[in-house]
């Protein structure tokens, strides 16, 4: 229905559709906009949800190592007793085999060979995986964000050497790619100048995740910063005397905030993902810190016997890892229903 | 798509790529064959650490290497104590020693040739020991006695005097700068083996092995995947020159394969896939399999002994104190349990059944008391301390369980778990950073207590590359009791006592923590001839007796 003439609140100012009011809105804000569409989405939030449980869980590994467990995750116990249904029973038997998972406060998931705690390692673990993801996300943003500004605004030589620096990573499969450098980073660690890493630290799989995945989410910044350069509001910002810097981080980067925050989010999933198969495979947590991807090592070799000390934390990784995507997925349709962004690999 | 569907397809991927990993391993069919002949398949948590005679020193690489490369002499090809009598190989018989025993005399038995048809030369002995200099082997120093060996291994000679060779008689003679009682013994070793002059001196030759002189020949190496060994078509000509003392081989194929999962391992015997693993089943499926394949499995006695070795050059296990406090704060029935009860306690340096050992007890424990007052005594300055283990299974848990124990201690402890295959070259190379502490073992290379102090203990062993003395250990009087001790032939009166009397003298110092005696184990698949399989005392299973029923 086209309102009147008569109804129009101010002369000058379009028209407003019937029943609702200008207060309604100039309160909706983009990220308002946005919050409306992701409310909308049941299973993109019910995810978000489910990621934060898991996260709060893993926060509070140390209430339950101390209270409950009163043990640590790297503390053996190998010739320990415990009472189960009022009997004392060896954490690990005379012959090397584990007290298996049940409804006892220590060792609800049992205790793994060397007699330390699965529960409570599985705790401390994820919260090494999901700091892990998440550090490594920061990492990746951060320089696939300077990448794809310089890339983008300043285009000619700049963007030919980085973009091709880009392609030689790129070209690399990301898991080989990991497992070179932690392989090579495990003995004499990281020697940069200055910079010095610790062969065990977990900056060093933090550092090789965050830096194999800088491809794939600067190349599609930089497009956008492409396209957005030759903006009227660029142009704008150039004839007002604005100097590089301030319309790559004041005009352009507010811009692809939305798709920043979409790739973080998925690239958290996948970050805990690549941590899990380095470590897995010897090259990402070094023993005996536990992430889920060392677990799942340990377990392996007691498939046949213990296999929830496989399962468990391959669970974990796969509900943190589907919360993440399906409520990146979630995200990415609320921020920006029009793009087609995606993280691939 | 759905959201719904997303999620699905998300959930599928993600499972996949977590579990899909590690689906790695298992074993392939192999052909079969009745009586002799036919092809097995074998394998090894960790690779041979070379396919070399002169350079490996492991017990996978002797395991391969005994039935390939023939010394001089060898060790009989039969079980338990008979397989530690040494016998003529290449050599037509035993040495004439002189009357000072300095001097020792064989001949090659003549118109032997190697697997590739290169005649075998009395000259390609010495050849064999040059290697052993120039290509910085571990068993270097047991041959250090010969007569101008460090001056040729310090470049101040091109030849080795003591060692005098005449192709066309097949005459050799070795001049050693003392008595030497073990001197057959290291004669017996793969170290000595012959290999001809085409062979690199001063390099590894695992990518193409020098051709063989034993049952089988090596016909192809993918370290550190796997090799294949496949019969000597030469063979022929050791046993028409009169060596007798080499059994035939019984199957045509033996592939050695390096396989990182203990349980697929097992899985593969239970199977069928794979006819004989090299390491003991782990824990968790040693009840299993004693239970349930009993008639193609056997517990093995095997002479060595488990320990943590400690840098006793640098900070801080240059303090006697910390040393001691350790072996005071091990528990070897806990370590006992990570081997599935396969570990026999020890605190000593000689194992069970070596001359010279005599069971005592030092540093009774655990006490992580007594431990602790240790170390609060010592007050170490330096606690950040690396401690080294490799990644097979047990040893990676005897890894943690000690990183643990030194984090008791207070110790700022940092575990690095390195392959297998790599794990004694790296720690035996001096360059090596941070090398503080950390797992080792020693199998008996031949009947004789020398061959645990030696190597191991020997200020002189403390090499560059190839080392196994990890603990840094230099005691001049002990040096020079071993050197006296050497003069004598370990059936002379006392002298097994006052090989253990040189035990407990190291283990006053602490120089290392001992912890176990380890059991081993033949387990074989259902179209092996069990009953024809047993493990050598010294050379692990013996492939020349492995074959299809």
């Amino acid at each position: 229905m086209v309102a009147s003439i008569g109804e129009l609140e101010a002369p000058g100012e379009p028209p407003l559709p019937t029943g609702v009011s200008a207060e309604e809105i100039r309160g909706r804000s983009p990220w308002y906009l946005a919050w409306l569409r992701m409310r909308r989405n049941r299973v993109g939030l019910a995810f978000g949800v489910l990621f934060l449980l898991i996260v709060l869980a893993c926060l509070a590994a140390p209430l339950w190592a101390d209270h409950v467990a009163h043990t640590g995750p790297n503390e053996n116990h190998i010739t320990d007793k415990i009472l189960i249904d009022g009997q004392e029973t060896y954490v690990v038997s005379p012959d090397g085999t584990p007290v298996g998972p049940g409804l006892h406060g220590r060792y609800l998931l049992g205790a793994d060979q060397n007699g330390r705690d699965v529960m409570v390692r599985l705790l401390y673990g994820g919260r090494t995986s999901i700091y892990i993801g998440v550090v490594a996300a920061v990492v990746t943003t951060v320089f696939a964000v300077l990448v794809g500004l310089l890339c983008g605004y300043y285009r000619g030589w700049i963007d030919a050497i980085l973009s091709r620096v880009m392609d030689v990573v790129w070209a690399f499969p990301v898991l080989l790619l990991g497992i070179a450098l932690g392989t090579a980073l495990a003995l004499g660690g990281l020697k940069i100048g200055a910079l010095v890493v610790a062969g065990d630290s977990l900056w060093i799989p933090i550092l090789i995740i965050g830096l194999v995945y800088v491809p794939y989410m600067a190349r599609p910044i930089r497009g956008e910063i492409l396209a957005l350069r030759e903006k009227e509001f660029v142009e704008a910002a150039v004839a007002q005397g604005k100097g590089s810097l301030r319309i790559m981080f004041s005009e352009l980067l507010p811009n692809v905030v939305s798709t920043i925050i979409v790739f973080f989010t998925l690239n958290i999933a996948n970050n805990m993902l690549l941590e899990s198969s380095l470590s897995f495979l010897g090259a990402g947590v070094r023993a005996p810190n536990a992430s889920w991807g060392t677990m799942i090592a340990d377990g392996y070799q007691t498939i046949y016997t213990a296999p929830h000390l496989t399962i468990v934390p391959g669970l974990l990784i796969v509900l943190t890892v589907l919360s993440l995507n399906v409520f990146g997925d979630g995200l990415r349709d609320a921020l920006d229903p029009r793009a087609k962004i995606r993280l691939e690999h | 798509m759905s959201m719904l569907r997303k999620a699905v397809t998300v959930a599928a991927v993600t499972t996949l790529t977590a579990f899909g990993v590690a689906a790695c391993g298992g074993g392939s069919d192999s052909g079969g064959g009745g009586g002799s002949g036919g092809e097995l398949n074998v394998t090894m948590t960790s690779f041979p650490d070379y396919v070399d005679p002169q350079l490996s020193y492991t017990t996978e690489g002797w395991e391969v290497l005994y039935n390939v490369y023939t010394p001089l002499l060898t060790y009989k090809h039969a079980k338990e104590n008979a397989g530690a009598e040494i016998v003529p190989g290449l050599a037509k018989d035993l040495p004439q020693v002189s009357p000072d025993g300095k001097t020792y005399k064989l001949t090659l038995r003549s118109n032997m040739k190697y697997s590739d048809g290169t005649p075998i030369k009395a000259s390609d002995f010495t050849y064999a020991i040059q290697r052993l200099f120039k290509a910085d082997s571990g068993g270097s120093v047991f041959f250090e006695p010969i007569v101008g060996a460090t001056d040729y291994a310090d470049g101040k000679a091109d030849k080795i005097a003591g060692i005098t060779t005449d192709d066309n008689t097949g005459d050799i003679t070795i001049q050693l700068t003392e008595p030497n009682g073990t001197f057959n013994d290291l004669l017996g070793l793969p170290f000595s083996a012959p290999v001809p002059p085409t062979t690199p001196l001063d390099k590894d030759a695992t990518n193409s092995p020098p051709p063989s002189s034993g049952a089988f020949k090596i016909s192809a190496v993918d370290a550190p995947r796997s090799l294949t060994m496949e019969r000597n078509p030469q063979f022929k000509t050791l046993t028409d020159a009169g060596v007798s003392n080499l059994p035939e081989a019984q199957v045509d194929k033996i592939t050695v394969t390096q396989n990182k999962s203990n349980s697929a391992q097992v899985t593969g015997i239970e199977q069928n896939t794979i006819d004989f693993m090299h390491d003991p089943p782990d824990a968790d499926r040693l009840p299993e399999v004693k239970a349930k394949f009993a008639e193609r499995f056997r517990m093995e006695e095997s002479i060595n002994t488990y320990y943590f070795f400690m840098n006793t050059q640098t900070a801080p296990f240059n303090d006697l104190r910390v040393r001691q406090a350790v072996n005071y704060a091990i528990d070897p029935e806990a370590l006992n349990r990570v081997f599935g009860g396969r570990l026999h306690p020890t605190q000593q340096i000689l194992p069970p059944g070596m001359p010279g050992y005599e069971e005592y007890k030092l540093y009774p424990g655990p006490d992580m008391n007594k431990a602790k007052a240790l170390i609060a005594e010592a007050n170490p300055t330096d606690r950040d301390i690396t401690v080294w283990t490799d990644d097979e299974p047990d040893r990676k848990r005897i890894g943690e369980y000690y990183h643990d124990l030194l984090t008791q201690l207070g110790f700022n402890a940092t575990l690095k778990v390195i392959a297998g295959d790599v794990y004694w070259t790296t720690i035996g190379n001096l360059s090596t950073p941070d090398l503080d502490t950390g797992f080792a073992d020693w199998f008996q290379d031949f009947p004789h207590p020398d061959d645990f102090f030696r190597p191991l203990l020997n200020g002189k062993n403390i090499l560059p590359t190839n080392g196994n003395n990890f603990s840094k250990v230099a005691i001049p009087a002990l040096d020079a009791k071993q050197n006296e001790l050497l003069k004598q032939l370990i059936g002379d009166g006392g002298v097994a006592e006052q090989y253990s009397a040189l035990d407990k003298s190291y283990m006053e110092q602490a120089v290392w923590a001992p912890y176990g005696n380890e059991e081993f184990t033949t387990f074989t698949s259902d179209r092996v001839d069990f009953g024809k399989a047993y493990r050598h005392i010294l050379f692990s299973q013996d492939y020349s007796a492995l074959s299809l029923k």
